[in-house]
């Protein structure tokens, strides 16, 4: 299989116009271009207002970034990528000016190429393994910008293409969940022919996607351009819809569902169980996001009751947190401030959003740990005690441990604080299917080839099966358990 | 049949013999076997920080090896300790209300605190949850060789002021005997609030194995001879006190409880003897001091309690007499 894709690159590289376009430069005209740099909006603009951050690579930037890449025989920078985009073809497509061209590469194995060129960490994935990177120490090919640049370039083009679906079969196969990893799945099912519903707890489509990524980050229209491609594709959407409680899988079965993918998310927000944390004011960064972003809290036309702090405190290091405190400053905190207990190196957030976040003016309490939140007379939290930590020893992980020092204990005024530390994989699936095989962490174990869990008709991927996943990687379970579906229903269901 | 209840803590105990907080305290069938086997209180298991974070570590490791869970750049993960102390606390606070929903004995909790963080705050939630009393354990390792005594012993009492702020529960404080001046230290833990002290905790230690050049564990069970210290301190420190007085270390058996209430103890806190003998033991045990209660005409506790305590000797400085001057001067 291995060799087959090798195989199967080289041929690729070896096409006409590919050697043609690498004749056209010398790899040292390439090697001494500087990479492009990111277009932003202005901090002090943007963080008063919901426009995207990053405004996206002019075409000839694009183009320029593109010669950069050495087409690579060998391309390492696939490996880095979850789900195998073919990156030199789609980036030599781009120095090609065939823009359209690129996309429909990204989309031979990635359905939401706008979407992933956007969030996903490249730095620690293409980009990480880009020949630049490991061998020439120099800055990567802006992997993640390119892919970006050509899945605008064919929104923005008015030619997106449909993907081909094949004959419908009029078999049903349900998908739990409308985030990326049940998008991805919905797609690929639907192109194999089955009849599609997707069922969404929340009253739109696009999970964390739009619950829980800010505007200013993936704007919504971008996500909802991806929603109506499968829409034409033939997918249906139920939201406010939840399996398990709405209908039960057996009400669903008996409803025609020969097969399930659960996409259901990590849903299930954590906080630090400290003295305190039930005031009002305080918040979990899903609840908080959610409320924003779905629920129009910022918004004097909705009833969602505004949470827009003078003080806001986000504890936690992740991009969620970063996500939290930056839209905290856009609802006009004089203070938006992220408070985490290790050092900035220990952070999970991208580099990206950290320094996006700086830029913005948003404080950051590095080496800090809530101890404990006070309230006023009406249950409203007014102050919190912090504490300051040093990095111990590093643990299983390889970070540094952080212990607290004694006696460093200090007072905060905040009005709402925002609990980003992590979340649970969402129990209401596990709950529902009592035999369904789940590890201590609450996650679904499933096969890794085919997805499929000890259920033998459910399927599963992304944060349920994998606790908190990128995009990309829950798109990539989606794609394999939609392969792992239809072998199941060519085996099963279609021999009964 | 002589009558063997006990006020500790404030609490009515059936015996003065509590289980201490051992891996024999860890389950509610465990705990109910020893409750049929007429023990008079229990102390769960304790709580350890660092028991969190070796279990935090350990899941990490188990999460790295199943490649399906992600690790990296995953906001949960960089939190797991924090995950797995609230479970691990979750579990703890269930134990003490299964526990005791089925036995009807005294169940005091037990938490290991090192510092006044979030240990002190966890107190609360263990009252909550239906515990009858609260036995700190509490232990600050000297290998901080730039702090001194002083602030040290502060900790202590620092902790026993936090958790008194929090809860109504008695509290109980369990310490070792490495103290500069341990009884003045027990008497400040009085000032500071606390219920009652446990004599003395024991700790792992280490050994060598001269064979293999190894270290390793020494034995984990205590032996009868270590009573001997506790003994002398229940002796000294019982006069001295108005809070209870649990002696802990090398108490096997019926005579041994005997001498730890004669010498002052409100009650005695044993594990080892039950390990090796299972909780019939504590039959046993029971049935000695009920025997020697009639032998000697005592027809409850409090008649002897204390009668051979430092204050109440004729000749107190037998219990201060540490060297053995004329006895190994003696030996050629």
């Amino acid at each position: 299989m291995i060799e087959n894709i090798i195989d199967y690159l080289k041929e690729e590289r070896s096409q006409e116009w590919r050697a043609e376009l690498r004749k056209s430069l010398k790899a040292k005209e390439r090697t001494s271009r500087e990479r492009v740099k990111m277009p932003e909006e202005d901090p002090n603009i943007r963080n008063k207002s919901n426009t995207e951050v990053n405004t996206g690579l002019p075409i000839e930037n694009a183009v320029l970034e593109a010669q950069r890449c050495l087409d690579c025989p060998e391309p390492t920078c696939m490996d880095g990528c979850p789900v195998g985009i073919n990156i030199p073809k789609f980036v030599k497509k781009i120095e090609a000016k065939d823009f359209l061209g690129a996309a429909s590469v990204l989309k031979e194995t990635n359905g939401l190429p706008a979407v992933c060129g956007r969030v996903c960490p490249q730095e620690k994935q293409c980009e990480a393994s880009c020949f630049y990177t490991v061998k020439l120490k120099k800055p990567p090919i802006a992997i993640g910008y390119l892919e970006r640049f050509a899945a605008d370039y064919e929104r923005n083009s008015g030619k997106m293409a449909v993907p081909e679906v094949h004959e419908k079969n009029g078999i049903k196969v349900g998908v739990v969940g409308s985030g990326p990893a049940g998008l991805a799945a919905a797609g690929d099912l639907a192109k194999f022919g089955y009849d599609v519903t997707v069922f969404e707890a929340l009253h739109e489509i696009g999970g964390v996607l739009k619950y829980g990524i800010p505007e200013f980050r993936l704007p919504n229209e971008i996500v909802d351009v991806e929603i109506d491609n499968l829409r034409k594709m033939g997918v249906k959407f139920k939201t406010n819809f939840l399996v398990g409680k709405t209908a039960s899988f057996d009400d669903l079965k008996k409803e025609g569902y020969k097969a399930f993918f659960v996409g259901s998310g990590a849903g299930l927000p954590r906080f630090m169980n400290i003295p305190g944390e039930n005031y009002n004011g305080i918040f979990s960064s899903n609840e908080y996001l959610t409320r924003i972003n779905l629920m129009h809290a910022a918004d004097t036309e909705y009833d969602t009751p505004v949470i827009s702090g003078k003080n806001v405190a986000v504890i936690g290091g992740g991009n969620t947190a970063m996500d939290s405190v930056r839209t905290a400053k856009r609802l006009g905190a004089e203070r938006a401030i992220i408070i985490y207990r290790r050092s900035e190196k220990e952070m999970p957030a991208r580099v990206e959003e950290i320094k996006h976040a700086k830029e913005e003016g948003i404080e950051f309490m590095n080496l800090h740990n809530p101890l404990e939140y006070y309230a006023d007379e009406n249950g409203r939290v007014n102050r919190m005690k912090v504490q300051k930590m040093e990095l111990g020893e590093p643990d299983a992980s390889g970070r540094r441990r952080p212990v607290p020092i004694e006696g460093s204990e200090f007072y905060i005024d905040v009005d709402t604080v925002v609990v980003s530390v992590g979340v649970s994989p969402n129990p209401l699936i596990p709950k529902a299917l009592s035999h369904l095989k789940v590890t201590d962490w609450g996650t679904i174990v499933v096969d890794k080839e085919t997805m499929q869990s000890s259920v033998p008709e459910v399927f599963a991927g992304g944060d349920i099966v994998r606790g908190g996943a990128t995009v990309i990687l829950a798109m990539g379970d989606g794609r394999k358990a939609a392969a792992g579906i239809h072998k199941y229903i060519q085996e099963t269901v279609k021999a009964n | 049949m002589a009558d063997l209840t006990t006020k500790y803590l404030g609490l009515t105990l059936r015996n003065p013999i509590v289980v201490a907080s051992s891996g024999l305290t860890d389950s509610v069938e465990d705990i109910v076997e020893l409750d049929k086997n007429g023990v008079g209180a229990v102390v769960l298991k304790s709580i350890f920080e660092e028991q969190i974070l070796l279990e935090a570590e350990h899941s990490l490791r188990k999460a790295e090896e199943d490649s399906m869970i992600y690790t990296e750049l995953s906001e949960t993960l960089d939190y797991i300790d924090e995950h797995i102390k609230e479970k691990e606390l979750g579990n703890y606070l269930d134990l003490i209300r299964e526990v005791k929903s089925k036995v009807m004995i005294p169940v005091i909790a037990s938490v290991n605190c090192i510092t006044t963080r979030e240990w002190t705050t966890f107190a609360k939630q263990i009252e909550d949850a239906g515990a009858d009393a609260l036995e700190l354990n509490v232990f600050i390792m000297p290998f901080n060789f730039d702090a001194n005594s002083i602030e040290k012993e502060q900790v202590y009492y620092d902790i026993v002021n936090k958790v008194k702020e929090l809860v109504n529960i008695p509290v109980s404080v369990k310490i070792s005997p490495y103290f500069a001046n341990l009884g003045k230290v027990i008497q400040r833990l009085e000032e500071h609030g606390a219920n009652g002290v446990v004599m003395f905790n024991r700790f792992a230690s280490p050994d060598i194995d001269t064979d293999a050049e190894k270290v390793t564990s020494a034995e984990v069970l205590s032996h009868p001879f270590e009573m001997a210290n506790t003994l002398r301190w229940v002796a000294i420190m019982s006069g001295r006190l108005k809070m209870d007085i649990a002696a802990s270390t090398g108490i096997h058996d019926g005579d041994a409880v005997v001498k730890q209430l004669l010498a002052g103890a409100t009650v005695t806190q044993m594990a080892s003897a039950i390990y090796k003998n299972g909780p019939e033991h504590i039959v046993n045990v029971l049935k000695f001091v009920n025997d020697w209660m009639d032998k000697k005409g005592y027809n409850y506790i409090d008649q002897f309690r204390g009668k051979l305590s430092q204050g109440k000797m004729e000749h107190p400085e037998v219990y201060e007499r540490m060297q053995f001057m004329r006895y190994f001067s003696e030996i050629k």
